[in-house]
């Protein structure tokens, strides 16, 4: 008895400095948002307006809600390539079934759509047994094939439809894609926290095994998870074809990547098991303040590409400590 | 004056982040004898023999450290090797995929002419092998062979490095009753060529069959260092936990109740072999209330048989499993858990435990419709389900959030318990519950599966220990080759007559 209380002792002793430090460990990205929105205020006038703020968030909010998508999948253990290549084809099937006239059913389809493609990944991975990231770098150029295809070298111009209307337009002065990044981002994080599905897919990444004897469907699981991810990636794109106000096969490239830095520096590790929501979201903005700041300085693109990389491998390797 | 010894540690201080680890310990050790070192989990053996083979820097501590009277500074494993220590880990380090004498080799090749001359390695690793008297084919992938073969394969690998002091941690672990009694006579052999052996085990009747002096740490401290003769069993657990323990295992007797499991003619095909059976035919019955122990080599089908009835193994079983009058057939443990079937499974970290997630997280996963509300988890439920269970099981941590890694050995197999006590099991089916687990810990687990069996719950033990398959069942099956060569009630059960059975030298 008296040992064991020593020994709780100790363990209780140990703890002030360690909790500062795993503190800062564990908002590690909070606080460097933080940091770095302070910094951005002071470094270029620009920044801190209202024009500049609302066009960060709705540049990133698409970014943040594939990094969500990301993030289900990340915490699994798997990853997923094909981010791009599901916006590249999601703008173009959005533009095309609005021009066909199919209106609100348009975007119905797509989502449907993105959310097969999606299984289609899952059951790769989980009954297949593929790895993940064969599976998706196979679906990356499945679905970029099918972009061009269904392109067939023209521009679809939407203008003027209902859907670039909704997209530009804001609810209670919040821009639209902003509210729906809100939306997702509950649900998400309700998902993860509150249903079996969310602990679920956690201890799967933790440990599959683990998760399978304690009575987890970890096939059906995955393949919800990947589903889920080509739902919201399909959303990411939609929303895209509503700025853009047409259908174009050029666009996604570089998403996936900026989803995986979103996920990474928000404190998700690749291996499985850990992630949030809300820190994924801050890692996605984090990330675009940067890339604005840098705009608003006159730094140029390629250097930006270069810091992106830097960024990824810092906060992989931060991330690895545990 | 310490030429005399092979290793002379002085005054060793070790602390981690202020925290005293080890307290001013000494540790003598002769040249050729094999020297036992025990105490519970987190005593200080490891960080010990880590800063013995120099996986702690010798920077990182005061004290002194000699070997063989001289005083190296030993910075890495490398530098420990070139002092002639080497450890060989519980957690078996060989690469399934290459062969016995790449293994063997792996790191220092021998070279000829800027290649690797494989002539030279392989005939090196069979002299080496045939000196210990094993019988291997150095060709074959490490993955063929059985956990023991690996374990000795680790140990020749050790001696060709040129290993004068070798450090096993635990080696017995994985291993079962013929693999252990080999693996003593090669160490005996080792001391007659006048290699010293430190040897760290749970297993007290290992250290009284095999070592010549003994040492016991506890709270990082050295207690006691005496020679393995002039003590008894009792006195060493005194020393080890501290205190007079006199009733190892529980002696309380519970009345069975209404049979619960039945197994009958039941198969399971050979997992690499398809004209062979791993399980053949066996019968077994089971009453609520009742500890029953499965015993058995190594291979004999136990793990098998029992993951094969809940629906886990990869092979599906042939034959009747009926529970409570019900015949079942489970495809996967979600199903079973259902049925009230619970199991906990013999490799603590591969298969038990999300070692990166909390107490709470591990505890709850198989019973996370316990914690709902509104068909949604309540946190609030969950915790309070935990607290429960952590009380009750005497799990020793500040917090149930704290993560499930920072737990020793023991309380982390608590923790895997408690999670299938939470399902509310009927049935509770415990693969080696005890294995790697410190002595304290161990008479907890077992108070635990009494409390169980006096609930009601029916509790299968398959275990390789025979003292706790003797000390714990009211009933045993001894398996041998995939068939049941006996059944022993509690008044018949001996060592000798479970080995009997076991080794086939005895059918029913």
């Amino acid at each position: 008895m008296e040992e064991a209380k020593k020994v709780l002792v100790n363990q209780k002793q140990e703890r002030p400095g360690k909790k500062l430090l795993r503190f800062t460990k564990e908002n590690f990205v909070i606080i460097t948002f933080v940091i770095l929105f302070i910094y951005s205020s002071f470094a270029s006038p620009a920044f801190l307006t209202i024009n500049n703020i609302t066009t960060v968030l709705l540049q990133n909010s698409i970014y943040a809600i594939c990094a969500i998508g990301m993030l289900l999948i990340v915490i699994t253990g798997g990853i997923d390539l094909s981010v791009g290549s599901y916006i590249c084809v999601c703008v173009c099937f959005t533009a095309g079934f609005i021009q066909d006239g199919r209106g609100i059913l348009a975007i119905v389809m797509v989502l449907v759509l993105s959310f097969l493609f999606g299984s289609i990944s899952g059951v790769l991975v989980a009954y297949a047994k593929v790895a993940s990231f064969i599976a998706t770098l196979a679906m990356t150029t499945i679905l970029r094939g099918a972009a061009y295809m269904y392109q067939v070298g023209q521009n679809r111009r939407i203008d003027g439809t209902f859907w670039p209307t909704f997209i530009q337009s804001s609810i209670l002065r919040i821009p639209i894609p902003v509210f729906i990044l809100i939306i997702i981002m509950v649900i998400a994080i309700f998902i993860l926290k509150r249903t079996k599905y969310g602990r679920g897919i956690y201890a799967i990444g933790g440990n599959a095994e683990t998760a399978r004897l304690a009575g987890i469907n970890v096939k059906k699981y995955l393949v919800i998870t990947y589903a889920l991810g080509g739902l919201l990636f399909g959303i990411a794109g939609t929303i895209l074809a509503g700025r853009l106000s047409m259908g174009t096969a050029t666009v996604g490239d570089g998403y996936e990547l900026n989803a995986i830095a979103s996920v990474v520096v928000g404190g998700a590790t690749l291996s499985g098991g850990v992630g949030s929501v809300s820190k994924t979201v801050v890692g996605a903005f984090l990330m675009g303040i940067l890339m604005n700041i840098m705009n608003l300085m006159g730094i140029a693109s390629y250097p930006q590409m270069i810091l992106k990389g830097i960024i990824i491998v810092c906060a992989v390797l931060a991330n690895r400590g545990d | 004056m310490s030429e005399k010894y092979a290793v002379d540690m002085k005054n060793i201080v070790k602390k981690f982040f202020g925290v005293t680890v080890l307290e001013n310990v000494s540790l003598q050790i002769s040249r050729g004898e094999i020297h036992a070192l025990i105490g519970e989990n987190g005593a200080g053996k490891s960080t010990l023999m880590n800063i013995l083979s120099g996986i702690f820097p010798y920077h990182s501590y005061d004290g002194e450290v000699y070997v063989e009277g001289k005083k190296p500074k030993l910075n890495s494993p490398k530098d420990a090797n070139k002092e002639g220590i080497v450890m060989v880990h519980q957690e078996l380090a060989l690469i399934p995929e290459l062969s016995v004498a790449e293994n063997m080799f792996l790191g220092n090749l021998p070279m000829k002419n800027g290649a690797v001359d494989w002539k030279k390695a392989y005939r090196n690793a069979e002299d080496t092998l045939k000196s210990l008297a094993l019988e291997m084919d150095v060709h074959m992938k490490v993955k063929y062979l059985s956990i023991g073969q690996q374990q000795l394969v680790e140990i020749a690998k050790a001696i060709m490095l040129g290993g004068r002091i070798m450090i096993l941690d635990e080696p017995t672990a994985p291993l079962t009753g013929r693999e252990i009694n080999q693996l003593f006579k090669i160490l005996r052999e080792l001391r007659e060529q006048g290699i010293t052996i430190i040897y760290i085990s749970h297993r007290l009747e290992e250290i009284f069959e095999l070592t010549d002096r003994v040492t016991v740490m506890r709270d990082g401290k050295v207690i006691k260092s005496l020679r393995t003769r002039q003590v008894s069993q009792d006195e060493l657990v005194t020393y080890m936990i501290g205190r007079e323990m006199k009733d190892y295992y529980p002696k309380e007797v519970i009345t069975p109740g209404q049979m619960i499991l039945k197994i009958e003619n039941y198969s399971v095909a050979h997992p690499a072999y398809t004209n062979k059976k791993i399980v053949d035919d066996v019968n077994l019955e089971f009453k609520s209330g009742e500890i029953v122990g499965i015993a058995g080599l190594l291979g004999a089908g136990r793990t098998e048989l029992m993951s094969a009835v809940i629906g886990m193994y990869p092979k599906k079983g042939n034959g009747k499993v009926t529970i409570e009058g019900k015949v079942v057939q489970f495809k996967n443990a979600g199903q079973a858990i259902k049925s009230g079937v619970g199991y906990v499974t013999e490799d603590r970290k591969g298969s038990g435990l999300i070692l990166r997630q909390t107490i709470c997280f591990n505890s709850s996963l198989a019973a996370l419709d316990r914690t709902m509300k509104y068909r949604c988890l309540s946190r609030k439920k969950e915790t309070a389900m935990v607290q429960e269970l952590a009380d009750k099981l005497n799990i020793k941590t500040t917090n149930i959030h704290n993560k499930v890694s920072s737990l020793s050995g023991g309380n982390q197999q608590k923790v895997v318990l408690a999670k299938w006590i939470a399902t509310l099991p009927r049935i509770l089916i415990l693969d080696e519950p005890t294995r790697g687990v410190d002595v304290g810990a161990k008479y907890e687990i077992y108070n635990i599966m009494k409390e169980l069996a006096k609930a009601g719950v029916c509790v299968i033990m398959i275990s390789s220990e025979l003292p706790e398959i003797i000390g714990m069942s009211d009933r045993v099956y001894v398996m041998h080759e995939g068939k049941i060569a006996g059944q022993l009630a509690k008044k018949e059960l001996s060592e000798e007559q479970i080995m009997k059975y076991a080794t086939g030298t005895l059918t029913q």
